[in-house]
């Protein structure tokens, strides 16, 4: 521990001295030009008027300013407790200037809105955890990033992410042909293990639809591999769609474009409607997980999802538990587990993923402060997805998690969520924390035994 | 042609043992039952990487690298796409066509069956083809093919190069729709669910013009009005178009850009025009988070708390039936009568022409079974395609799998 500790020092000047690069970005910067103070004033009033309603007034009323919220941000402790970083400024540098001003702001205001919305809060809603009148900082900052779509000043990035979405119905410009074909070599490969495993395109009346998020056939086709293995040697009777509808992710929920959101929330949903399956199954990703429950069904008038949907990390669960995957030997290194904010703090599954760490691996340990009060990884709520040009950034705001990772000396980090994932593997290699980093179901395949349930035995 | 009349409806009971494949073959995969009843396929497993389809236990001449979709087509046929050798083609009924692609998908079966497309890539470039005549031009990507309902036209949404995050050329515009192969002038910044009427002369799509403005295009025309957002719109006849769109949070019907019914709903989607085209039927929900049916924007009585999948009209447009979920369970629910059965799943209802009987496979605890008019009439199957209903109305065709058997029966009603 103590050369990490060290490494962690060195690494922790060096990201000091990034602090004062601030990144431009074209998307911005063009639509502000665009911009006058009449639209800006229009969009800001019609948006705090016609979409917000009492809980944003309670909101607004009900804060005292009283700094609880100022500890459970990982931008704040990674700054130095900057009060800059404190969510209540957040919001009091953004929505509530806006409405003081009656949308009357200026465009160098709506720069920093954009910076404050979408760079320096990851939506994690830990903060909401311990302010005393559980004020939704997260909301807040949604309703900004609204304001931001309605202006066209989104980042570069993640809009991109979002016209993916808005044409493909996947956040990565997958093309349709590509997702089959990609498909089809994993059933292929995964043949070497199983002769006869299929992935089942477009199976009418299977029990389950597995869906997975653009990045798994992008360039993490092997997840899709593993996933296949497993639902084979459980005997699951499942499928996967061949049409736009299989991708569950929803970017456009991050970016305040709820009409796109809606758009994906439906072609999922309704491709499973399609399929006639009883539920769905979906990878380890922890927005996507988010939003089933969120703005996308809200706006087509699902108060909730139409069909379960059960995160990976709860299917792993029942499988094991079940004894439909039996693990051969237990995996040795030293892990510890991230808990993705969208699936601990929004779902409550903490408990079961450490569950099924502990039948998986032999040695956990625990990060401090873990479950529901875990810290965000600084990623996941489409922070990373805002692209290369904010990376310095990122990790200059990730300090507080890279030293929390290092004080746990584990060698394995599990995170079960794309988006955390990636945003971890930056920091791990950033802050040279000496850390492989693991989904869950990388741990679990590599540990099952490879045969076919069998029901009674 | 789909001619039942022609098909057998005096053999009470057909049958063919399907459990011995397993032993013939590898594997087989998921069976598919021609429209008549008289054939099951399925793709099958011969060696390593060598397929085939089995067809009432003959196998197709040629063998494959790859195959999938396997679909009926016609009244008693199937068609599958194949690769060998790296590329892809359809075959059907065992013949194969002469075009050969880098990928093939999306297949796409005119509703009598003369027509049968799918999209196609090759060396990065994609196009359609149809009764394997491949489009000339080919796009940069495409989404969304769509068959007329006689089959004589195909339409896409095409998309024009654009660098990679490239977030400006986007909000330009580079899409548009082409059909039969011919790219329209329009550009925009989303073009989606193409419709075309039924004699396929006009055709008609929900675009999107800026960040928040949606509107129709009917052929070459955008609608004056804008709105928050738009679904499929569907033509009744050549000259009148209806869509669904979203003003002030609330979604309407409009005709030809101007509104038509005159209730507001929180969500109005799934158009169903009855075939002589009197009547127009919808999914709406109503008020927030409860769904329901409206016909020609009369709500239905009962309304259902998770969702209503797909809504079905009889021939004379007499019958109207719903398939919902409500309370974790599946059901049915025709001309506004809710069947109550709390299935695990619900397929797709068979309504005879008069809409005097109405059929569907229902799946509890794992077994299919078949129901009629809301009473069970055989059930215990591993496997059951939808039924069909004879001509006349008196008799349903059953199509299942029982311990291994593929049993074609037919029963009265």
């Amino acid at each position: 521990m103590q050369t990490q500790d060290n490494t962690m020092t060195e690494q922790s000047r060096e990201t000091n001295d990034m602090k004062s690069e601030k990144a431009t970005d074209p998307a911005i910067e063009s639509g502000l030009k665009r911009l006058t103070p009449e639209r800006i004033q229009k969009t800001i009033n019609q948006v705090l008027e016609k979409e917000t309603g009492p809980r944003f007034k309670a909101y607004v009323e009900t804060c005292m300013r009283c700094g609880m919220c100022a500890d459970a941000c990982s931008f704040f402790l990674s700054n130095d407790r900057d009060p800059y970083f404190m969510p209540a400024a957040k919001v009091k540098n953004t929505i509530w200037e806006m409405l003081a001003k009656k949308g009357n702001v200026s465009k160098d205001f709506l720069r920093q809105a954009v910076r404050i919305s979408h760079l320096e809060c990851n939506v994690c809603k830990r903060c909401a955890m311990y302010c005393p009148f559980g004020i939704d900082i997260a909301y807040m900052m949604l309703l900004v990033r609204r304001i931001c779509h309605k202006l066209e000043i989104t980042p570069q990035y993640i809009q991109d992410t979002v016209n993916s979405h808005s044409v493909t119905l996947n956040q990565m410009w997958v093309k349709d042909d590509e997702w089959i074909d990609t498909l089809q070599w994993q059933e292929e490969d995964a043949r070497d293990e199983f002769e006869n495993l299929e992935i089942p395109l477009d199976k009418v009346g299977a029990d389950i639809m597995y869906s997975v998020i653009a990045p798994e056939p992008k360039f993490q086709a092997g997840l899709i591999y593993q996933a296949a293995t497993m639902m084979h040697a459980a005997g699951i009777d499942w499928t996967m769609p061949s049409t736009p509808g299989w991708d569950n992710s929803n970017m456009a929920m991050y970016t305040g474009d709820n009409e796109i959101s809606g758009r994906i929330a439906r072609a999922f949903f309704e491709t499973a409607a399609k399929l006639r399956v009883k539920r769905i199954v979906m990878g380890e990703c922890g927005h996507a997980f988010r939003s089933v429950y969120d703005i996308g069904n809200r706006w087509n008038s699902w108060v909730m999802p139409p069909f379960e949907v059960v995160h990976a990390l709860a299917f792993y669960h029942e499988l094991l538990t079940e004894g439909r995957i039996t693990i051969k030997e237990k995996y040795k290194k030293k892990v510890t587990l991230h808990d993705p904010c969208n699936v601990s703090r929004g779902r409550g599954l903490h408990d079961k993923a450490r569950q099924v760490v502990n039948m998986v691996c032999e040695d956990f340990v625990d990060m401090v402060p873990n479950r529901e009060h875990n810290y965000c990884c600084g990623a996941g709520g489409g922070v990373i997805n805002c692209g290369p040009p904010y990376k310095n950034e990122r990790m200059v705001n990730n300090r507080n998690k890279a030293e929390q990772l290092a004080a746990t000396g584990a060698e394995v980090l599990i995170a079960p969520c794309h988006n955390c994932h990636s945003g971890l593997e930056d920091i791990i290699h950033h802050y040279d924390l000496k850390m492989e980093i693991k989904f869950l179901g990388d741990l679990i395949y590599e540990t099952m035994e490879k045969k076919i349930y069998t029901p009674g035995k | 042609m789909e001619e039942k009349t022609s098909w057998d409806w005096h053999t009470d009971l057909k049958e063919i043992p399907v459990k011995e494949w397993e032993n013939r073959f590898n594997w087989v995969q998921a069976p598919q039952v021609s429209k008549d009843g008289e054939r099951i396929a399925a793709i099958v497993n011969l060696d390593e990487m060598v397929f085939n389809v089995c067809v009432n236990g003959d196998v197709w001449d040629d063998k494959y690298e790859k195959a999938w979709c396997l679909a009926p087509f016609a009244d008693n046929g199937f068609a599958a796409f194949v690769a060998k050798d790296e590329e892809w083609t359809m075959n059907v009924n065992g013949v194969q066509w002469s075009n050969w692609f880098d990928f093939i998908w999306d297949m796409k079966i005119s509703p009598n069956g003369d027509f049968l497309g799918a999209a196609f890539q090759t060396d990065s470039e994609y196009g359609v083809i149809v009764n394997d005549v491949p489009w000339e031009d080919r796009y940069e990507n495409l989404t969304g093919a769509v068959m007329a309902p006689n089959g004589t036209s195909a339409a896409v949404v095409q998309m024009e190069s654009m660098a990679a995050a490239d977030v400006d050329a986007f909000k330009k515009g580079i899409f548009s729709v082409a059909r039969n192969g011919e790219a329209q002038a329009a550009r925009f910044l989303n073009a989606w669910n193409i419709s075309f009427d039924a004699g396929a002369q006009n055709i008609a799509c929900t675009v999107r013009l800026d960040r928040e403005a949606y509107s129709i295009v009917q052929n070459d025309t955008i609608w004056d009005n804008r709105f928050e957002s738009a679904w499929k719109p569907q033509f009744l006849d050549e000259k009148t178009l209806v869509a669904p769109v979203r003003i002030n949070g609330k979604w309407k019907l409009y005709k030809n850009n101007a509104p038509f019914w005159a209730n507001a709903y929180d969500q109005l989607w799934h158009l169903s025009v009855s075939p002589a085209g009197e009547d127009i039927a919808a999914i709406v929900s109503t008020p927030y988070g409860r769904w329901t049916v409206a016909v020609n924007d009369r709500v239905w009585q009962h309304s259902w708390d998770t969702m209503v999948s797909d809504i079905h009209f009889s021939q004379d447009g007499a019958c109207l039936a719903a398939v919902y979920k409500h309370k974790g369970a599946w059901d049915l629910a025709v001309n506004q009568t809710p069947w109550q059965m709390r299935a695990d799943k619900v397929f797709v209802p068979s309504i005879s022409p008069d809409g005097s009987v109405v059929a569907v496979v229902v799946e509890k605890n794992s077994t299919r079974q078949l129901v009629v008019n809301n009473r069970v009439m055989a059930s215990g199957f591993s496997f059951m395609a939808d039924p069909v209903i004879s001509p006349d109305g008196s008799q349903v065709m059953i199509k299942a799998i029982e311990n291994g058997v593929y049993k074609r029966q037919i029963i009265s009603v």
